[in-house]
């Protein structure tokens, strides 16, 4: 299908970032961000994509390279691919790398699109009792029921167990067992792992086209360093679980940095010399889904949707939430604009793209992404390569002159919270305060309680006397359950006060009451001091009203109390104490 | 115009001149292109990717042109616009065989003709669709199809298939900017 056919067809709004430079949507092209990769494997300056293609998952697993838009090369895989890279395997000119294609124990070398060598991983130790199980069963010796019994028991221990054990104890059926054991108990019992991650790593030279090591993750929770030249093991690292993603840097003569998340959902750091992976790791609270390095901070897509950025000493510098689940992550580097950010395709059918924390650009796509490479490719620099989950190929090509915002608008604390108050110096008295009050921490302690308690004891002391006395406004008896307000309205020198009474109590009447007032009767004349107070119907407010006149035009003023009483008592059920306002002086006109 | 020119003109030892800008990517053939209307003995051999750009000369029977080649990676693009408002003429070269980069040429022809230098002058367009030769070269309808070219209204414009190399479809070129530039030195 051609550019122009699909170009037409595509349906999504014209971005002012990228180029559509090609779509095709039925490429019929199975594979994921490890298998692609990109490089100038002619060394014609014209730059090929490498996709490692997983065909059905079961047949069909292809090596393809595109020139451009073409098809170049198909070369047969026989195994499923776990990843693919190229690198420089020698000097000889013209400068030519080769591609390694990583599928199950071997590592399959190819140069100038054509097989060149195939490297298998060493071989583990087969569990001695296992294959002490096999060679009784060559001698005939062993039944093939208790050979399964015994395989089912090892497994069940947990030991570690080869290809052919774990296929046997697939057959359920007893005559696929005798045909299984006897096809293979002659041959040796051989124990090999698988490739889980692959990667490069220039061996004593930085510079672009230097020789690289290869970098090999296995199911056995091993990563190898392979010689380019000799294809011997240069290095092995033990690591506490298999690794799923790889990113290296650095030269394996001179310092290098393994970070590997495994699949126990931790990051760990290796580095020259050290083989104790144990002590530096970054624990994520959930599984990765891609691992990627820009400079000295590490992204990581998890699996809960969130993209975190950790240093490389393994502190976490943040975590942004994505709108759905991550499928794959990728870096952009775009060396002509020294610009770096982080591709991450989502489920949503979107690729996010994040300058550190903050969202700078989003491509729309028709599918979901599976498999992206932003890289060099044909004689464009910025080009990003994306598969989908319906084998689409989509090609975008950043524009020349293209800028991004590198702060979004929205998130972030404002900006006020980042201005420095005034804060004034610390004065001789603070300092010397503080002193005294860490020296004297204890004692300063203890006279505060002290002090605490003794108002604690006199404030129930005042309660006890308010409540023998009924001293308070509300009565504490409770056959006479009553609520007394009064207040006092006027300029003076006469007033009018205005006693507010209420039954509080829910059925019971109150009879037999009476008002009357304690004062200075010097400074204050009251036309009623007795008022007889009718029953009170419970709920209803009983106003009573007196005029009091101020005798003293001095400005003096003093507290008025006011009883109510009960016939026969002589403590008064409630007492309420108005201070009283100053008079004005009389004014005669 | 002085007399002894227009005399010299009419005699046909002086020919007028004119200036043509000429772009596109890099690696689409613009040098090799000017290289092919070059005298015998001015011609180069091996063609290497031009920096910045390069000022070359050649006559046709009628027109005396000076080529301002630039050179057509990323970061020398920006150089283009400064040659606009001096030239004459425009000559786009396309690779025809790089498929995937066709849109970049057309980003980049898109700004040139938003240029407000390029937009106010009446400037014909001379488009090789270049590198016929190579399997895997679209033709040149097609690649103007693929630049839509047909939305260009305002300005004259040509294209045609060529192989620099050779020098097939180069002269027919040649022959219609030099048709359409007398047109417009003519008017001035």
């Amino acid at each position: 299908m051609s550019a122009a056919e699909t170009r037409s067809g595509s349906t999504e709004e014209k971005s002012d970032k990228w180029l559509d430079a090609y779509r095709d949507p039925v490429a019929s092209l199975y594979t994921f961000t490890q298998c692609i990769t990109l490089a100038d494997i002619q060394a014609d300056g014209d730059w090929k994509l490498i996709i490692a293609d997983l065909g059905t998952g079961m047949f069909n697993m292809k090596l393809k390279v595109y020139k451009g838009t073409n098809l170049m090369s198909e070369n047969t895989i026989i195994d499923l691919p776990t990843g693919v890279v190229t690198f420089y395997m020698d000097l000889n000119e013209p400068r030519t790398p080769a591609i390694a294609v990583a599928s199950g124990p071997y590592i399959y070398i190819y140069k100038n699109l054509r097989p060149y060598f195939k490297f298998t991983l060493p071989q583990i130790e087969v569990n001695a009792v296992e294959e002490d199980l096999w060679n009784q069963m060559k001698e005939s010796s062993l039944n093939v029921y208790v050979l399964r019994e015994m395989l089912e028991g090892m497994r069940a221990d947990g030991t570690p167990l080869t290809v052919r054990s774990l296929r046997f104890l697939q057959l359920q059926d007893g005559a696929d067992m005798v045909a299984f054991a006897e096809m293979y108990k002659n041959t040796p019992l051989k124990k090999q792992t698988v490739i889980t991650c692959l990667g490069t790593m220039k061996k004593s030279m930085a510079e672009e086209d230097a020789i690289s090591c290869l970098i090999i993750g296995t199911e056995s929770k091993c990563i190898y360093v392979l010689d380019p030249e000799a294809f011997t093991v240069l290095a092995t690292m033990p690591l506490p679980i298999v690794p799923v993603f790889l990113s290296v840097t650095g030269m394996f003569d001179v310092e290098y940095r393994i970070v590997a998340s495994c699949r126990n959902g931790c990051i760990y750091t290796l580095k020259r010399g050290t083989t104790d992976t144990e002590k530096s790791f970054i624990e994520l609270n959930s599984q990765p889904v891609g691992l990627e390095r820009i400079g000295k901070t590490i992204y990581v897509g998890c699996m809960d949707e969130t993209l975190q950025c950790f240093t490389s000493k393994g502190k976490k510098l943040w975590t942004v939430q994505v709108p759905a689940s991550i499928t794959t992550i990728e870096v952009l580097d775009y060396k002509t604009k020294g610009f770096k950010a982080v591709l991450v395709a989502l489920s949503n059918c979107e690729v996010h793209l994040y300058k550190e924390k903050y969202l700078v650009d989003i491509i729309k796509t028709d599918s979901v992404v599976t498999g992206m490479r932003f890289g060099r490719f044909g004689r464009e620099e910025g080009a990003l390569i994306m598969t989908t989950r319906g084998g689409g190929l989509i090609i975008k090509i950043l524009k020349r002159n293209v800028v991004f915002e590198e702060r979004d608008l929205t998130g972030g604390p404002p900006a006020a919270q980042n201005v420095k108050l005034n804060i004034p110096k610390k004065t001789k008295l603070f300092v010397d305060q503080t002193m005294r009050e860490r020296e004297n921490a204890v004692a300063m302690h203890r006279t505060f309680q002290r002090d605490l308690y003794l108002l604690r004891l006199r404030a129930a002391r005042e309660y006890a006397k308010a409540l023998d006395k009924s001293m308070n406004p509300i009565s504490s008896d409770p056959t006479e359950p009553l609520k007394l307000a009064a207040q006092v309205q006027g300029i003076g020198p006469v007033f009018k006060m205005t006693v507010n009474l209420q039954n509080t109590s829910l059925s019971q009447a109150s009879v037999n009451l009476l008002i009357t007032f304690d004062f200075d009767d010097k400074l204050y004349n009251f036309k009623k001091t007795y008022i007889p107070v009718p029953m009170l119907v419970p709920g209803l407010n009983y106003a009573f009203e007196t005029f009091i006149e101020c005798l003293s035009d001095k400005g003096v003023s003093d507290n008025v109390k006011v009883y109510v009483l009960k016939e026969g008592k002589n403590i008064p059920i409630i007492t309420g104490v108005i201070s009283m306002p100053v008079s004005e002086t009389l004014v005669v006109v | 115009m002085g007399l002894f020119d227009g005399l010299a003109r009419w005699l046909g030892i002086k020919k007028k001149e004119a200036n043509v800008l000429v772009v596109g990517l890099d690696n689409s053939g613009k040098t090799t292109i000017i290289n092919h209307f070059k005298s015998e003995e001015y011609k180069n051999h091996d063609i290497v990717p031009t920096i910045g750009f390069q000022v070359e000369k050649f006559k046709t029977k009628s027109l005396s042109f000076t080529a301002f080649d630039m050179s057509g990676q990323g970061r020398y693009r920006d150089l283009w616009q400064a040659y606009y408002r001096e030239c004459h003429g425009v000559i786009f070269v396309i690779d025809s065989s790089d498929k995937l980069r066709i849109v970049v040429a057309k980003d980049e022809l898109d700004a040139l003709l938003k240029h407000p230098e390029v937009q106010r002058k009446r400037i014909p367009i001379l488009f090789f669709a270049n590198k016929m030769d190579l399997r895997d070269a679209v033709s040149s309808v097609k690649c103007s199809q693929l630049m839509e070219l047909e939305n260009i209204r305002d300005k004259a414009w040509h294209i045609c298939a060529s192989n620099a190399i050779t020098g097939d479809g180069l002269d027919e070129g040649i022959q219609w900017l030099t048709d359409q530039l007398k047109d417009v030195l003519v008017k001035k």
